[in-house]
């Protein structure tokens, strides 16, 4: 190879975007020279990274110069569509392209328009608002999306809306004491605003915050912590209530003021499980001490509800307070009892809840801004390691409620939610959301956007693709994949027809690849839109080459500001810009200004710009006129300066990269300053259950719908994993998640293969030491997995000590097959976990959607491979 | 005359890659060559172990072996410490590798691209101009030396996501890295070798 000759310079330039690598939205510099990209930076300016990115940011260059990128459309020319067969790809024109694509819409819109359905993934949500509005143009709101939801934070992001309503949950590092996590990712690098969280680990570590970590294996997480506490995979809901058990009926550890002021424990409980309610106003009673009779929950006179015990409310009806059902079932869960099903030695558990609540300081305060607020340095974090089980909602609430026992929620120190509260850009006043009051005093969330749950929330007859009208908890349903095999089975009023992807790749990120496959055959027709010629995009029909985030505008939708890439770690508001570092390449083109034409060929502009104005809240006079025709950056520029003023448009994002502006205290610590009760007694999830029943009835498949989880309190349930004992079939595998790599979509990256191959575990079986022994595998050794449901997946173990001795994991989702993909298919490129997976509504928690991600398998030696 | 120094705090260490990512980002080094990487320690026995990682990169060491071999005087030290390789100088005859105790070098045998196969990106067309790397010769860790001389940090102390890097002078008994290394007790990595290395590690 020669030395080349530099260039002379014409160009040299820092532009500020955001990253999408992750779902963390990092806010980035990009250096370009002469028109090529030379360098990713962290944008110091920007709070959502602080100038630190990630190696999968600082490798994103790697992406967008992949020489397999999909650089022009392509057709299929072989109508076999199956897992390993070549779809013959043809390369054609744009026109030729969008005319196939506009055609098939058109026909199916004539039909149903609900027969076009919309494939897409977590981590790339910016435009999601966006897709929504050209579904509303459509007439479809049948969306789906495979891998991170589903697989991870349903259970999480339900207790998130209810208790802290809010998307999702962020320990207050600054000021938190104690960390505990249960099966998260939080400081490991693979957590909500992932490179944030690890400095707030690191200076919460640095300033003596103790952190514990319960997981089957000493996981990125686990590495980092003060105590690493292994758990028999799936049993987290038993160790949380056993804890639970420990402070509130051994120790008497709870925050009554909290619990009082703040949720629903001091409401009264009648046998049958519901409120007991006032006659007149059918408000929920409380007991009040002082008078020694009930009164309406708000009732000012009542200084003091009783918190614990049982009491007669007329008639001898004898009614316990919420908070006194939920002390009796805790008391259940004893610590030894606990030993058994979580391996975790009884004295430890009563330690660590010891350690837990002495850590709480309940009673302390805290000054900020002057403003005197409770200080409750304690977080309890829980994530996909935790709840990506059957029962799902149980264990969330179980782990959930820790905090809630204590007071560290919404306060100095504990657990936030991110974000349940804007005041809006000061100019203007755009951006601004809260959580308003629900029936019986709590709180609905003001911050989901979409399906929020609550006591108000709908169950019907399902008509959409992923039945997520049977899933009133679920942010995401994952129905998907049984509807697209069987739609006449789930009766749904039209049969698929258009699969329009815009990325996602579903069949190697839900379940089961070969069920997967079976879904997407049975759509007639699939346009994808693609970074590359990935398993799923197999299955298209039609290809359209998409920009990567490194070429293209994108603007941060308000789901995303309220959370997704602006978490409660983040003491400033900042809206900020995405925009091409390098112009789309060959023939690439971003799907938004591609969907903006086909919805100009179908004729359905008008209505999509009048749903853009719609979903992004736009106003006058900077809503889009549905006459004109608009180009989208046209479109950014009209959101940018509704939302901050006519000062602040395309031109002024491009340049500044972002606005900011201070957090106040009143919004990041919330609850002290509004009103606003949360359950500790799931009291309307009885209603849920209620209607739920009534519904099944009316459902061919009602028998699939299981209702049991639906209930008022905590439990720990066995998912099926526990309850197979099927000859050899030993161990439990999961996969955990790696800073290396963002589930499958990063594996062909040159970079970042190189760096995850430095580490002896990511891209191999973890197993314990002792238990490779017995089992006659030594390191290194090439062994098979294979799952009780029949699936098997090969690699190369890495033997540790940090791993529960009944268990054996994998990261991310390797293991890719695609040709196309030549770095991340070739061997030992990690494991595809959905290998060992059933499509079976048995491994689906049912009330909120996470499948269970705990499989039951046998593993074994491959002899003579090396 | 400053001797530049980094000290690494292995209680924010998440070992994270983050700065692995970042130097081959700034360097844009070849294939397989990592001038920063991050080891992973295991110890104890289950249920009670531990797995620390511990960053590496060269030590710039005060009397670095690697130059005392050094045939050509292709490695050398600046004035400031800084421990370098002109490879217009390097032979390649790596007995530099076998000198250094801290294994922070690489032999360049092959030039390849990152993709295999495929030809360069034109990242690589680029970087490929203008970074110097010469097949037949050894490369490592610069400091960041061009960094360092236009006053930033390294990059991979710039970017550590942690914050558990820290750059500076440790002759001066005041600056920051000096201060930390006396109070967090720092330690060198085999200070038996006798090379007095100018990278320090705070331990957990």
């Amino acid at each position: 190879m020669q030395l080349q000759q530099a260039q002379p310079v014409q160009e040299d330039s820092w532009i500020p975007s955001a990253c999408s690598m992750c779902y963390s939205n990092c806010g980035i510099l990009g250096h370009r020279v002469n028109g090529t990209v030379v360098k990713i930076e962290g944008n110091p300016e920007n709070p959502v990274s602080g100038g630190r990115i990630c190696a999968k940011g600082l490798s994103s260059i790697m992406t967008l110069y992949d020489p397999n990128r999909v650089n022009t459309p392509l057709k299929r020319t072989n109508p076999e569509k199956g897992i390993g067969v070549d779809p013959k790809w043809q390369r054609i024109g744009w026109d030729e392209a969008l005319g196939i694509v506009t055609e098939k819409m058109r026909a199916a819109m004539e039909k149903d328009p609900r027969s076009i359905i919309f494939l897409g993934t977590a981590v790339d949500v910016w435009s999601a608002s966006f897709n929504s509005a050209f579904g509303a143009a459509v007439g479809s709101f049948n969306a789906w999306i495979s891998g991170a939801g589903p697989h991870c934070g349903n259970g999480e992001h339900a207790m998130a809306g209810i208790l802290h309503g809010a998307i999702h949950t962020q320990v207050d590092y600054d000021r938190c004491n104690y960390l505990l996590m249960f099966g998260c990712g939080s400081g490991g690098g693979s957590y909500y605003n992932a490179t944030l969280a690890i400095r707030g680990v690191s200076e919460g570590k640095a300033r003596g915050m103790r952190m514990v970590v319960v997981d089957p294996m000493l996981s990125p997480s686990a590495e980092r912590a003060d105590e690493w506490v292994p758990i028999r995979p799936g049993t987290d809901a038993f160790l949380a209530m056993a804890m639970l058990n420990c402070l509130i009926n051994e120790a008497e550890v709870y925050d009554a003021e909290h619990l009082n002021r703040h949720t629903n424990a001091p409401y009264l409980i009648r046998p049958d499980g519901r409120y007991a309610r006032d006659g007149r106003t059918r408000k929920p009673l409380v007991w009040d001490s002082k008078e020694a009779q009930p009164r309406p929950y708000d009732d000012p006179s009542v200084a003091h509800p009783a918190l614990l015990g049982s009491y007669d409310v007329g008639e001898g009806l004898m009614c316990r307070t919420a908070f006194q059902c939920l002390a009796d079932r805790a008391k259940e869960y004893t610590p030894e009892a606990a030993e058994k099903v979580t391996t975790i030695p009884a004295a430890t558990i009563r330690r660590l809840a010891r350690e837990f609540g002495e850590a709480a300081r309940i009673g302390s305060t805290v000054t900020i801004g002057g403003k005197t607020l409770p200080y409750r340095p304690v977080g309890v974090l829980f994530f996909k390691g935790a709840q990506a089980h059957k029962h799902s909602l149980l264990t969330a609430m179980a782990i959930s409620l820790l905090s809630e026992v204590v007071g560290a929620v919404d306060t100095p120190g504990g657990l936030l939610g991110s974000n349940p509260r804007s005041f809006g850009f000061p100019g203007t006043g755009a951006c601004s959301w809260e959580p308003k009051e629900g029936p019986d005093g709590l709180l609905i969330s003001g911050a989901w956007g979409i399906s929020v749950p609550s006591a108000l929330s709908e169950i019907r007859k399902p008509e959409s693709i992923n039945l997520s009208e049977l899933v009133p908890l679920g942010i995401i349903a994952t129905g998907a994949p049984f509807t697209m095999i069987d739609p006449e089975k789930y009766q749904l009023p039209y049969k698929p027809e258009v699969h329009f992807v815009t990325g996602s790749n579903a069949v190697m990120t839900l379940t089961q690849p070969a069920a997967m496959a079976e879904a997407l055959k049975n759509i007639p027709f699939t346009v994808c839109f693609s970074l590359f010629l990935d398993e799923t995009t197999e299955f298209a029909d039609v290809v359209l080459p998409d920009a990567c985030f490194l070429e293209r505008y994108e603007i941060c939708n308000l789901v995303s500001l309220g959370g997704y890439a602006n978490s409660a770690i983040i003491k400033e508001w900042s809206y900020y810009l995405r925009q091409p570092i390098s112009e789309p390449l060959y023939e690439r083109r971003f799907r938004n200004d591609v969907i903006l034409e086909i919805a100009h060929r179908l004729g359905i502009s008008e209505t999509l710009y009048a749903a853009f104005n719609r979903f992004y809240r736009l106003r006058q006079p900077h809503q889009l006129d549905p006459t004109k025709r608009y180009a989208w950056p046209e479109m950014v520029d009209a959101t940018l300066k509704s939302y901050f003023g006519p000062e602040h448009d395309l031109e002024w994002f491009k340049q500044h990269g972002l606005l900011k502006w201070p957090k106040k205290v009143e919004e990041s610590y919330w609850k002290n300053f509004m009103h606003l009760r949360v359950p500790i007694y799931f009291e309307w999830f009885l209603d849920l259950k209620d209607r739920m029943e009534d519904l099944k009835k009316e459902l061919p498949y009602g028998d699939e719908v299981e209702t049991a989880d639906y209930q008022p309190l905590p439990d720990w349930k066995p998912c099926a994993a526990h309850e197979q004992n099927h000859s050899g079939f030993d161990l439990f595998a999961f996969y955990y998640r790696i800073p290396t790599h963002t589930f499958s979509s990063t594996y062909n990256n040159a970079w970042l293969d190189g760096i995850s191959s430095l580490d002896p575990n990511f891209y191999a079986f973890t197993i314990n030491a002792e238990t490779a022994r017995n089992k006659g595998i030594k390191e290194g050794n090439w062994v098979s997995i294979e799952s009780i449901h029949g699936g098997k997946v090969e690699g190369r173990v890495r033997l540790t000590e940090g791993m529960h001795p009944e268990a054996i994991a994998m990261a991310n989702c390797g293991g890719h097959w695609s040709k196309y993909l030549p770095l991340a298919s070739r061997e030992g490129k990690g494991a595809c976990f959905e290998q060992l997976m059933k499509m079976d509504w048995k491994c689906v928690d049912s009330t909120v959607h996470n499948w269970d991600l705990c499989v039951k398998v046998k593993v074994y030696k491959i002899e003579g491979r090396s | 005359m400053p001797r530049l120094g980094m000290v690494i705090d292995l209680k924010k260490c998440a070992g994270c890659y983050a700065c692995v990512a970042a130097c081959k980002s700034e360097h844009a080094t070849p294939p397989g060559v990592f001038w920063c990487r991050v080891v992973k320690q295991e110890t104890g026995t289950y249920p009670r172990v531990r797995r620390s990682p511990l960053p590496l990169a060269c030590m710039h060491c005060a009397d670095p072996p690697c130059e005392q071999v050094c045939p050509t005087g292709a490695t050398q030290k600046r004035a400031d410490g800084v421990v370098f390789i002109d490879y217009t100088q390097c032979m390649g005859c790596r007995a530099c590798m076998i000198a250094c105790p801290y294994q922070a070098r690489y032999f360049l045998a092959e030039l390849r691209p990152y993709y295999e196969g495929q030809g360069l990106t034109p990242y690589e067309q680029f970087h490929n101009a203008t970074n110097g790397y010469v097949e037949g010769t050894v490369t490592k860790c610069d400091f960041c030396k061009d960094r360092v001389d236009a006053g930033k940090e390294p990059a991979c102390v710039a970017n550590c996501p942690g914050k558990a890097r820290y750059f500076g002078d440790l002759s001066d008994p005041d600056s920051e890295i000096s201060r930390l290394v006396r109070d967090r007790r720092g330690l060198q990595l085999h200070p038996e070798f006798g090379t007095n290395p100018s990278v320090y590690y705070l331990p957990i």
